[in-house]
């Protein structure tokens, strides 16, 4: 079963990117959310998700350390990992480029490409 | 409502516990299924009795158990949890309704600023279009001139908005936006409704004045409703401010441009011999830059730059601007200043300082013989390299007080013999190309001459 994490310190962002995916769960995906970086870095070790949202800023491990951890130290090149950053606060692409992640999205993000993009990934 | 999963409900831990707890403290076998009779938990359930678990008068699961009434508290409980969980999903639904209109809003009005009234027409009708259903959407303006509201941009079905005649009115001039879900029967739609059945209507609004409407519409009947209003309202005034921002900057423009000939027809007032002159140069600069493949901005220059190439010519003396003996050295010398007095005069409109480099070097040759800076090849700005053909080729074919202009195609002798010393050969070839294309030609040329100055006269290009 094909599953999509969801990991942003924000209750609110979790809750609307969980409705806005909510409808793949009737085709057999799993959403999954995590709090925090390092909770986030747990639920890929253990569940392998096909797909991340990583938001940037979160409390003890921050979305560029885990990717780099998922991407180069662990190896699993294959989770995609799509990084959501909030406007205004410019995003790194340097860090994004060596933390090896796979897109960025900015916050307030349109619910109806993130959800497209997700269906692409997972080939829908 | 939404509907809930109760399967996924019971998977969470803190809610398995919670049930699972209670189930071994009543102490009798329990089964739970869903709506469609899938065991969730325990075993059985068949020989038993068992409560429903309901949302809103829709059956989600059954509670199975041995005796009805020992199970009743733990009926009550699931019944509670199920319905928090669809009004936390009903909420979540409706606020990322909200967020979707607030993510468009925010590019709307990020983008919208940027452009001309068509592409703002255009992307509010995009928007739109997006967000409310819609079978044609029309965008219409007040005419600044006639005063009469004309079509800017449409989406759908073509002639909706002809059916809107009646409610435009009133929304322009009440000024308030409105619904209409029945066309058919409502006096202020018109007597032909042109397959119109309900209608969305909201003035264009900037400074209290209608300058237009918006309409939206759909051919089945449809019920719009007050959300629907609101968002279009909230597009429609984001897009009135830039259209009204839109419309100050383009009559700004024009004001400046109309002053930039203005400036260039006094100057050629005060030297009568080259009456048309500038229209000319205009012209042939023109057509030589539609063979070179410039960029809008570069064509806007030029054209700016060829009115203006001689406006420097104020500052030379009348005796000498209008002297038609053969010039001294000394007076030449004061001609050659109305290049540099033209970069003068120029540099304190800042909009104008782009054309500085086409005004002040169209006298350069591109083998470097030129005034005032001696300029070679392509360090010469290729704007003045437009005009130095277009202009010594209305030099040539203008007749002068002490000879007569040359005949068209000598003329063009004279610029190919000139190619690669005097003027650019990139520059020549585009000419000849408007010459073959007929953007150039003798009968133009020679209206031109007739119909602005009848004793032409005066000198070379100076």
């Amino acid at each position: 079963m094909p599953a999509i994490l969801i990991a942003d310190d924000e209750q609110h962002i979790r809750m609307l990117i969980e409705q806005t995916l909510e409808s793949l769960e009737d085709e057999g995906v799993d959403i999954l959310a995590a709090q925090n970086g390092e909770e986030a870095l747990e639920t890929i070790k253990e569940k392998r998700p096909e797909l991340v949202f990583l938001d940037v800023m979160m409390p003890k491990m921050n979305g560029f350390d885990v990717c780099n951890t998922v991407k180069n130290t662990l190896g699993m090149k294959g989770v995609y990992i799509i990084m959501l950053t909030a406007k205004g606060q410019e995003f790194d692409k340097e860090k994004g480029a060596e933390s090896g992640c796979d897109l960025y999205i900015t916050k307030p993000f349109s619910p109806k490409e993130l959800k497209s993009k997700a269906r692409e990934i997972l080939g829908l | 409502m939404a509907i809930i999963n109760l399967k996924k409900l019971l998977q969470r831990k803190d809610i398995t516990e919670l049930i699972g707890g209670l189930i071994v403290s009543i102490g009798v076998n329990v089964c739970i299924k869903d709506g469609a009779g899938t065991i969730l938990y325990g075993t059985g359930g068949d020989d038993l009795s068992g409560l429903p678990i309901t949302v809103d008068g829709q059956t989600v699961g059954w509670i199975y158990g041995e005796n009805v009434s020992k199970i009743a508290s733990t009926a009550s409980l699931l019944n509670y949890i199920v319905g928090a969980e669809a009004q936390k999903k009903a909420l979540a639904t409706e606020t990322l309704d909200k967020y979707s209109e607030l993510t468009m809003l925010y590019d709307f009005v990020e983008k919208v600023n940027a452009f001309n009234v068509k592409e703002i027409a255009d992307f509010l009708i995009k928007h739109v279009s997006e967000q409310i259903r819609a079978d044609n959407v029309s965008v219409m303006l007040t005419d600044e001139i006639t005063g009469m509201l004309e079509l800017i941009a449409e989406r759908g079905s073509v002639g909706a908005q002809m059916s809107a005649v009646g409610i435009a009115g009133i929304v322009m001039s009440s000024c308030k936006s409105e619904i209409i879900n029945d066309c058919r029967c409502d006096p202020r739609c018109a007597m032909e409704t042109g397959g119109v059945s309900s209608l969305i209507c909201s003035p264009i609004k900037a400074k209290e004045k209608a300058l237009g409407i918006v309409i939206a519409s759909t051919t089945e009947p449809y019920n719009y409703t007050a959300d629907d209003l609101n968002f279009f309202c909230t597009l429609v005034s984001q897009a009135a401010f830039a259209i009204d921002n839109a419309r100050l900057y383009e009559s700004l423009k024009e004001a400046f441009i109309k002053t930039v000939y203005t400036l260039a027809e006094t100057i050629e007032k005060r030297d009568p011999y080259t009456g048309g002159h500038t229209k000319r140069v205009m012209n042939y600069s023109v057509a030589i830059a539609e063979n070179l493949g410039i960029s809008a901005g570069d064509k806007e220059r030029l054209e700016l730059a060829s009115v203006l190439h001689d406006i420097g010519k104020i500052g030379v003396s009348d005796n000498v601007l209008r002297k038609t003996a053969k010039l001294t050295d000394e007076e030449f010398e004061e001609i050659k200043t109305h290049t540099t007095c033209g970069r003068d005069i120029l540099s304190y409109i800042e909009e104008l300082k782009g054309i500085i480099p086409g005004v002040k070097s169209h006298h350069e040759r591109f083998d470097g013989r030129g005034y005032p800076d001696k300029l070679k090849g392509l360090e010469i700005d290729m704007i003045a390299r437009i005009i130095a053909v277009a202009d010594t080729f209305d030099a040539m074919t203008s007749d002068r007080p002490y000879r007569k202009g040359l005949p068209f195609n000598t003329a063009l002798q004279e610029l190919r013999k000139c190619s690669g010393t005097q003027f650019d050969p990139t520059v020549v070839e585009a000419f000849f190309k408007a010459v073959d294309n007929n953007k150039i030609n003798p009968e133009n040329q020679e209206k031109y001459i007739r119909g602005d100055n009848n004793d032409a006269c005066n000198s070379d290009s100076r």
